[in-house]
């Protein structure tokens, strides 16, 4: 009951929070600029080959579907650094943890309200994804589960990074290092090879330590036409979903950890 | 004899000295002090004292670099010990999003409790610190006055058994001021235990039963306020003329002189009260006014923050 109030009035707090309403305000401006040029080329199909067309359209499209999902992981990233921060920032959190709450308590609701937060992003993912197809002239073929369970874990990953950071760090900084760990966790993929320029040793070791992303991308089973669309074994969702969800878990539980003995107030001489 | 609520031993707090932040701060030294239950404690210091590190070690939101605390018998941040208190902190933030009775249900929530409950608790609550009609008004949108007495009535949203209160009349008007205090009397005959910090002395000192003084981290003096207030053991004299020669013996004695349009007051200890009155008697002054001497909290504050930085 209490981890439920506080996800949900953590979730309350982000839908005013002027940053995040700002930033998205920006971010569906962009995306409503890209659906022009793919409405005009859905318009153009009979002046150009059939081929000509669908390939300009899918690569329009994943340009877009590229936007909303990296979107996700920026706001993922932010939410949770500053879920927890703004509370310490205010003051806010004097008055709810001199209740009956543990601490470990706190830091989960607050997670909990990011997920709901990113529950309603991947909503918008997956509405997105079949409206920009449908300008597109294109139909999406993917499991419809498979597009919101995948992006909700790889969104909690970001989460559970950011709000194991921000418990030591700024959230400035924190989100940094997010930001930084979901760039490089892609550049790492052996088949990527945009990180020749890294020694084998510091790639390999890295691809092992970092998340990987790409195993939890949505977009291994989107497929707007019909002859790509592949078949994947339950087990190999049970493995990727697994292996999300334990990265996600072990960075909440050291977030915990650490929060166990951080102090709730400044902490400066300015403060006594 | 009962546990006390509140037990600080030998506790001491520093900042800072990490390779992160060299400042070093020593915010508390070897404080060690008690506060009965049932007591209506008030925790008094200059600003910089200490005051809001010790309630913050108290709750469970810092953590001490030695000694002990126990409140209401457990450790700070014990969920047994927390279920019981009602905390009130210094400069009181709120959610700005929520209205009164939401922000009211969601600690209701927090303490374990259902948010609907069947009587009207968070009506009565509401109506209790004159916030009745502002029911749909946004916190953001509070006055300082109003927060204040938004943040009393989360304190005592829960029934608390003890209620720690960081500046409880700050923001608030006089007539404000008067119902809290009134507040506070009337958990106080519940018998409530009361832990307060407050820069308004006047009005500590008419509902306190115990005073407990820090400045730099460091104890000054604590025990009941009556001790306190007659721990001088003085007498007032009041004359009509006071000759020189009279006044230079009286101060020999430890006597202070004051003047003022209703005479010449003399406050005196009592040892040497009897003595003093024979030689203004003799040097023929008239006695107008013989009474124990009536300290007041704030004037025992001022003189115990000036004095020497000694334990009492």
């Amino acid at each position: 009951m209490k981890i439920r109030a506080i996800a949900w009035n953590t979730f309350g707090s982000f839908l005013r929070n002027k940053v995040i309403l700002l930033i998205s305000a920006i971010f569906l401006c962009v995306l409503l600029l890209f659906s022009t040029p793919l409405i005009t080329a859905n318009a153009m199909r009979g002046s150009m080959t059939a081929a000509q067309t669908e390939g300009m359209v899918l690569s329009m499209l994943s340009v877009i579907m590229g936007l909303v999902s990296g979107f996700g992981s920026l706001l993922a990233a932010w939410a949770a650094a500053d879920a927890v921060a703004a509370e310490l920032r205010s003051g806010t959190i004097l008055a709810v943890m001199a209740r009956p709450v543990r601490r470990w308590e706190f830091l989960l609701g607050k997670f909990a309200g990011v997920q709901i937060l990113m529950g309603v992003y991947v909503i918008f993912l997956v509405a997105s994804t079949y409206i920009f197809a449908s300008m597109g002239g294109e139909s999406v073929h993917a499991p419809l589960w498979a597009l919101i369970v995948y992006p909700l874990v790889r969104y909690a990953m970001y989460a559970a990074l950011a709000m194991f950071l921000v418990t030591v760090m700024h959230p400035f900084v924190a989100f940094g290092i997010t930001l930084l760990v979901a760039v490089l966790s892609g550049i790492v993929v052996p088949s990527s090879g945009t990180s020749s320029f890294l020694p084998v040793w510091l790639r390999s070791s890295l691809y092992v330590v970092l998340p990987s992303t790409g195993l939890l991308s949505e977009s291994r089973f989107l497929a707007i036409t019909q002859a790509s669309l592949e078949k994947t074994q339950w087990t190999a969702h049970l493995t990727a979903l697994a292996y999300g969800l334990d990265y996600a878990l072990v960075l909440l539980l050291l977030a915990m950890l650490l929060f166990r003995r951080r102090n709730l107030t400044g902490g400066t001489a300015g403060s006594l | 004899m009962s546990q006390p609520a509140i037990e600080f031993q030998n506790v001491s707090k520093i900042y800072g000295g990490g390779p992160m932040n060299r400042e070093r701060v020593e915010a508390l030294k070897d404080v060690s002090f008690e506060a009965a239950t049932g007591e209506v404690c008030a925790f008094l210091g200059p600003n910089g004292a200490g005051k809001t590190t010790s309630i913050s070690l108290l709750m469970g939101f810092l953590f001490a670099d030695s000694g002990e605390i126990r409140v209401l018998g457990h450790e700070p941040g014990d969920l047994r010990a927390k279920q019981k208190i009602g905390f009130l902190p210094e400069n009181f933030a709120f959610y700005k999003h929520l209205t009164a009775p939401k922000l009211l249900r969601f600690h209701l929530e927090l303490s374990g409790q259902p948010a609907d409950r069947p009587d009207d608790l968070i009506g009565d609550l509401i109506a209790k610190v004159r916030l009745a009609g502002y029911e749909d008004l946004r916190i953001g949108k509070y006055s300082r006055g109003m927060m204040q007495r938004l943040g009393l009535a989360q304190a005592l949203l829960a029934g608390p058994q003890l209620l720690v209160l960081d500046e409880p009349t700050s923001g608030l008007d006089p007539a404000g001021r008067k119902e809290v205090l009134d507040l506070l009397l009337a958990l106080k005959s519940e018998g409530k235990t009361v832990f307060l910090s407050s820069h308004i002395l006047p009005e500590v000192e008419q509902i306190c039963d115990r005073v407990v003084i820090i400045d730099h981290g460091k104890l000054l003096r604590s025990g009941t306020l009556a001790e306190m207030l007659s721990s001088g053991n003085r007498v007032e004299i009041v004359v009509d003329q006071l000759p020189e020669t009279v006044e230079q013996s009286a101060v020999e004695r430890g006597a202070t002189v004051t003047r003022d349009p209703h005479g010449i007051k003399l406050v005196v200890d009592r040892a040497h009260h009897r003595e003093l009155i024979e030689m203004l008697w003799a040097a023929g002054s008239e006695v107008l006014r013989l009474n124990p001497a009536q300290s007041s909290l704030e004037a025992l504050f001022l003189q115990t923050v000036a004095g020497p930085k000694e334990i009492a």
